[in-house]
Parts: C-alpha cells; structure tokens; sequence
C-alpha cells in the first residue's frame, strides 16, 4: 500500500510517500504564496520524482499550518500528532522531541508507543524560535549559520537577560559598541534561544530521549547550549529532520488506509 | 554660547546645534549599520546647516542607547531628563509625554516644575514600537512610506490577535495568503500599535497637556488612533521633528552647563 504525509509549514512544505511501512522518498520545497499551491507543487513533485501519480496513493495526509485546506488529503492531523509519531518512528527510544522552527518553539512528550502524551508552545511571544535568534544574529552583523562557530570560540558568553528578541538588539548593539567580542555575544545569543526552548521542556517535563526538530536543530550554538544545559546528547535522526511531521503523517495515513 | 546635543538611537542619528537656545540646526540621519559613523555624518550636516565651524560649539551632551560612543560629547544625559527640558523649552502646558522610538515605548508625568511624577514604561516586549511597525512593513513587501499614507483611508482594518512582532508577522503573512489587502492589515498593525501605546499611556496617568515624541509620532495613523483611544487632541509642538526632542533637550542642558 501507498501512502502520502504532506506538511506545509510557514516556510517549507514537505511530502514524504511510503509504501508497505517504508520511507520511498521525501521532498521539501519553499512555500508558494499560498498553502493549496505549496501542497499541490511539493507533491506533484515527489510523484513525478517517483514516477507515480495522485491515483496511485491509497490514502493521504496532510499536516502543519495549511493543513486543513489541502485538496487532495483525505484527512488532516495535527502538526504535534506527526511529529511526535514521526520522531518516535525513526528513534523509538524517543519521549521527548523538541520542535523550533521559524515562528514557534513546541516541546512535545510521547508514550512508549508513540502516541501524543502533552506538549507545549509559545503562544505569545517569539523568544526560542528562529525568528527570534534571526533578529538577533542580525544585530550581531552574523549569518544565524555562524553563530555555532562562534560560539565555540566564546570565553566568556554575555547574559542577555530580556526575553524579547526586538529589546534584545539593544542591548547587542551596545555590546558591540562597547567593544564585547563577537564570539562571547554569539554564545550569549544562543544561550538566550536554548534558555526559552529549556522553559517549554520544563514546564512540559522532560523525559529522555530527547529529539531537536525543525529550523533550530540545525544551529549547532543552540543545540550545544541545549546539550549542556541538559546535561545530556540529544538524539540524531536519521533522515533530514524537516521531513518528520511528514513521515508523522504518512504513518497515520497508512494506518487509515488499512481501515 | 553655541551648545549640541546629540542622540544616538538604534535607528537613527539625531543632532541639534543652539545659540543661546535658538535653534540652528536639527538634523535626523536614519542609518543601518554603524552607528557611530552615522552619528559623525549627522554632526557634520548639522554643522553645516548651522552654518558655523565645528570649533565653536561649546559644549556638547549626548543620549540615546549609543550615547557614550558620541564623539566630542561631554558626557550623556538620560534621555527622559532631554524630553523633560525640550518639552518645557516647546510647549510649557505639556505634563504628560509619550515617547514612543524604534525601541521605546515609554510615558511619564511630570509636575510644573518639570519634576517627574509618575512613568511607565515597557521593557519586556516591543510591541508597539517603531521597530514592530518597521517589520510589519517588511513583512508586507511594501514601501513604509506608502503604508503609512495609504493606511490613513482604510476602512477596514484587520485586528491582530498576536501583539508579539515575530508571531503578528506570520499572522498577516498568513492573512496575505487568506486575500486580504495589504492596506487593511497594516492599517490594523497601526491601530494594535495605538492600543499598545495607549494602555502605556493611561498607566502613567494622563495629567495635563500631553505630548508625542520619538519617530513613531510621525506616523498620522497611529496619532489620530491614539487621540481617538485617549479621547484627546495631543499637544501641538510646532514645526520641530518629533524625532529630534530629546537631541533637541541634549542641546539645551548643555547650553546651560547642565549634565
């Protein structure tokens, strides 16, 4: 049997199709001007990449912010369902995945078999999420790319003490007037990104293993700052980590698609 | 006695050059990068317009975050204690001011003697700030400028659930996606701004005349919005840029051997 997932997020839009309980393929493109569009692009891709086509698929399921009005998806489930059961299906040792994308930070708890036990997001302010380390980083004068880099070379990382990212430029900028070292302030900043993902962890209650998805989980600043304000290695996964809340999908599909 | 005062702010560079309390020259110098180089720039055509060489000033005081990074600056000055004297200097009636800045959201109240009384002031979150609107603008890929005149007739603004600069950034990327004019959405960033400025506003109290300063009282909107929360007509402070009155303050303490 056939089945699709398909996650269209803020940014990206992602299609993972699986056949028999095993991965075929994924692809990931930037989102169009609208989430139907974004859908309907990333998946004719995939098909075509696959030398499939819509008919081919036994069931289909969408996820993520445009989820609910994607055409051809028979149903749609919560991006934090997929997540976690996607995660959870590459590293069944997981209970606990981390997601900070662009524009949210959730913490997400699984059961022993993968199934959604709580979770938590930032709902009003965008401290622990990429935007947030972006507006930072560009007060800094860095590409986000360098602030792991940097903050490696850091001796000495500055504590920046205001939760908003916005007020935060202040206080870099005055830093690097002052003549603060850029790599002291780069680990400052990942620390300030890790610090919130932390307070949604704690709040949520962590349990190991411990899973970082999304944007984030790719600046390696941010998750050693994690690492060591943990006390733990998270988990790596073995796929491109965008393509979870896809994957996530693509197994609820397979499970409908046998109903 | 010839004084300047300069105000180095996050945004933008601000010079204003006094003979004896008479205004030569006021100048604003927006900048991207470097702020100390922006700060020189602005000094320099501030001399210029003032038409004297740059020996004859006597004395000079400077505020704003890059304050300390003024050159030729005799030292620096809070930048309430600025808008407290330019304000008497301007319009003596004023007891209540509103600064709102790139980074400032701030309101306080002051006796007749010009001792303060009573401020509020956010520093937790930058909503409602000139930087809030400034990315909102970017968010719409559409000139400020033409926003904010635009934005004047639209009679439907969108409300924004989200207060959070990053978070109300994905909800109108999402309300474009939705159909919904550009125009209309920022016309509803300019009325949460106004909210968001208004509650700052009535935490101070609103005693006598009341005043707005710093960039954001530029924009027509959000002053005609605020006037219409606040059930009051602001106070008229002449020809002189709202951007330039702490500088302006600066200037004037300086020419009385103050600070």
């Amino acid at each position: 049997m056939i089945v699709a997932g398909c996650d269209v997020g803020a940014l990206t839009a992602k299609a993972v199709i699986m056949r028999d309980g095993e991965i075929l393929r994924g692809e990931i493109i930037p989102v169009r001007p609208d989430a139907v569009r974004s859908a309907t692009e990333v998946m004719d891709r995939l098909l075509t990449l696959l030398g499939l086509s819509f008919d081919d698929l036994a069931y289909c399921v969408s996820t993520g912010y445009g989820r609910r009005i994607i055409p051809f998806a028979d149903t749609n489930i919560s991006e934090i369902s997929c997540h976690g059961r996607g995660a959870w299906w590459l590293v069944p040792s997981i209970r606990t995945i981390i997601d900070a994308g662009g524009q949210d930070c959730k913490a997400i708890r699984v059961g022993e078999r993968g199934e959604l036990k709580d979770f938590r997001m930032n709902m009003t302010c965008a401290a622990g999420t990429g935007k947030s380390l972006e507006v930072m980083a560009e007060a800094l004068g860095v590409d986000v790319s360098e602030l792991g880099p940097l903050a490696l070379q850091a001796s000495n990382p500055v504590l920046l003490k205001n939760q908003c990212c916005i007020l935060t430029e202040i206080t870099i900028r005055r830093m690097i007037l002052e003549g603060r070292n850029t790599a002291d302030i780069a680990a400052g900043i990942c620390n300030h990104t890790a610090r919130y993902i932390l307070a949604l962890l704690q709040d949520m209650g962590a349990k190991n293993d411990i899973g970082f998805t999304g944007g984030i989980a790719k600046n390696s600043g941010v998750t050693g700052s994690l690492e060591n304000a943990l006390g733990t290695k998270l988990v790596e996964f073995p796929v491109d980590p965008q393509l979870i809340g896809a994957i996530g999908a693509a197994l609820f599909a397979a499970d409908m698609g046998k109903a | 006695m010839i004084s300047m005062g300069c105000d180095l702010g996050m945004v933008s560079a601000k010079a204003v050059i006094l003979d004896d309390g008479d205004i030569l020259a006021a100048e604003v110098l927006p900048y991207r990068s470097n702020p100390k180089e922006a700060m020189i720039e602005v000094i320099d055509r501030a001399i210029e317009r003032a038409g004297i060489s740059s020996e004859r000033i006597d004395r000079c005081l400077a505020t704003g975050f890059g304050a300390r990074a003024v050159p030729g600056s005799a030292g620096d000055v809070s930048g309430e204690e600025c808008l407290i004297r330019a304000i008497r200097y301007i319009n003596p009636e004023v007891r209540t001011v509103i600064d709102v800045g790139s980074h400032t959201l701030h309101a306080f109240t002051m006796d007749s003697n010009g001792k303060l009384w009573n401020s509020a002031i956010t520093d937790d979150c930058s909503a409602g700030m000139g930087r809030f609107i400034e990315l909102m603008s970017r968010a719409l890929e559409v000139p400020i400028d033409e926003l904010n005149r635009d934005s004047l007739i639209s009679a439907r603004p969108v409300p924004l659930t989200n207060l959070c600069v990053v978070l109300a950034e994905s909800d109108v990327i999402s309300h474009i996606n939705e159909g919904y004019d550009r125009i209309d959405l920022f016309a509803g960033v300019l009325m949460a701004v106004a909210s968001r400025i208004a509650g700052v506003a009535r935490r101070a109290g609103l005693s006598g005349e009341v005043a707005m300063v710093g960039g954001v009282a530029k924009n027509a909107v959000v002053v005609r919005e605020l006037e219409r929360k606040l059930e009051m007509k602001l106070a008229w402070l002449g020809e002189i840029d709202p951007q330039v009155i702490a500088a302006l303050g600066a200037a004037l303490l300086a020419g009385e051997k103050k600070g």
